[in-house]
């Protein structure tokens, strides 16, 4: 599958830090680090907009060409994004073989119109948006799609119910985690009110000393 | 006194006001809901700046979705009155706020669709004394 991974060219960063980090963006490249395999950590540049557009389409495991002689496979493990998330000003890379299985965190997508919610008030919940797979390099998943269609209320499913995309795969999030349910919801969550007081004038100052009877 | 949110205990009364002039690096993406309403200026949020945007969601939603507000107002700020000379101590505590730096998430909704959410979070937008922005729940690599 990966033969046809597309191939970033890298080159080797001399100066590190924050403000060299800065200068690079500036000049519209993209700071990275590859590690794994027992090697040395290496920190790396390549050019941005090259690199965000293959982030873009969901490519997670690249050939990294770093400065015109290695070639290797690596796997996109982390992005650091801006303050308001829009831009990407880091990367983290993983090297990785194509026969190696890995962990990765595959974010869900809920297919499906639930037959609970169209009772008044049910709401749909999932803590959960991620679930860890342990999976072969060559066979990562973009997505994992929970079917919802048919979740009534008070019923929920748990990670142990999401059929795999692959019987290789194997899940390491535990089974019993609740990823999906549907309640009814009571007055407080619809309106956002928490358990905070309210109308107090001041608060409690609990290191003030108490005064003498 | 109006229904705000201040805190129930705190450890001291008064206190500094602190940097103000950094952006968000905690805080600053959709955690919890789908839909967020992301400050793009920093500010102190009052607590009646909350409350209004709380307010005017729940009057548009009408019970539909869930909200999620994901700032406090912890910070006690101080201010003297009107026409009183300078010194003889810092004054009484004036207001609670939250502090808010640019990419804070303000307000985040669950159970919505995303027309209804972005009406919503507009009518948030308009009660709050920054500039915001709609956002959708990130799909994050790892």
């Amino acid at each position: 599958m990966h033969e046809d991974a597309p191939t970033l060219t890298a080159r080797q960063r001399e100066r590190l830090g924050s403000r060299y980090a800065k200068r690079l963006r500036d000049r519209g490249a993209l700071p990275a680090i590859v590690y794994g395999h027992g090697q040395e950590p290496l920190s790396i540049e390549f050019d941005a907009h090259e690199a965000n557009k293959h982030f873009a389409k969901g490519e997670r495991v690249f050939v990294l060409h770093l400065d015109g002689v290695k070639d290797e496979f690596v796997l996109l493990q982390d992005l650091q994004f801006d303050h308001l998330g829009t831009q990407i000003i880091h990367a983290d890379f993983r090297r990785v073989d194509l026969a190696e299985r890995v962990e990765v965190s595959v974010p869900l997508v809920f297919v499906g119109e639930a037959k609970g919610l169209k009772t008044a008030g049910a709401l749909l919940n999932h803590p959960v948006t991620h679930l860890e797979l342990e999976c072969a390099v060559t066979n990562l998943p973009d997505v994992l799609e929970v079917d919802i269609s048919g979740l009534d209320v008070h019923e929920h499913l748990t990670a142990g119910q999401i059929p795999l995309p692959k019987p290789t795969m194997k899940l390491r999030t535990p089974a019993d985690t609740v990823v999906v349910g549907i309640s009814i919801k009571s007055e407080s969550e619809a309106t956002g009110e928490g358990s905070t007081v309210e109308g107090v004038a001041a608060p409690v100052v609990i290191t003030e000393k108490k005064k003498e009877a | 006194m109006p229904p705000y949110k201040i805190p129930s205990r705190v450890k001291f009364r008064k206190e500094f006001r602190r940097v103000r002039d950094r952006k968000a690096t905690k805080g600053n993406y959709v955690a919890f809901g789908d839909y967020g309403l992301q400050a793009l200026e920093g500010c102190w949020l009052k607590s009646n700046h909350i409350e209004a945007g709380r307010v005017a969601s729940t009057h548009f939603l009408k019970r539909e979705g869930k909200l999620f507000i994901r700032v406090f107002p912890d910070k006690p700020v101080s201010k003297k009155p009107l026409e009183q000379r300078m010194g003889k101590g810092k004054a009484d505590v004036d207001y609670w706020a939250a502090r808010v730096r640019p990419g804070t998430m303000l307000f985040e909704l669950s159970g919505v669709s995303e027309d209804t959410a972005r009406e919503a979070m507009k009518r948030m937008a308009m009660k709050m004394p920054v500039r915001c922005r709609f956002v959708k729940r990130r799909t994050t690599v790892g």
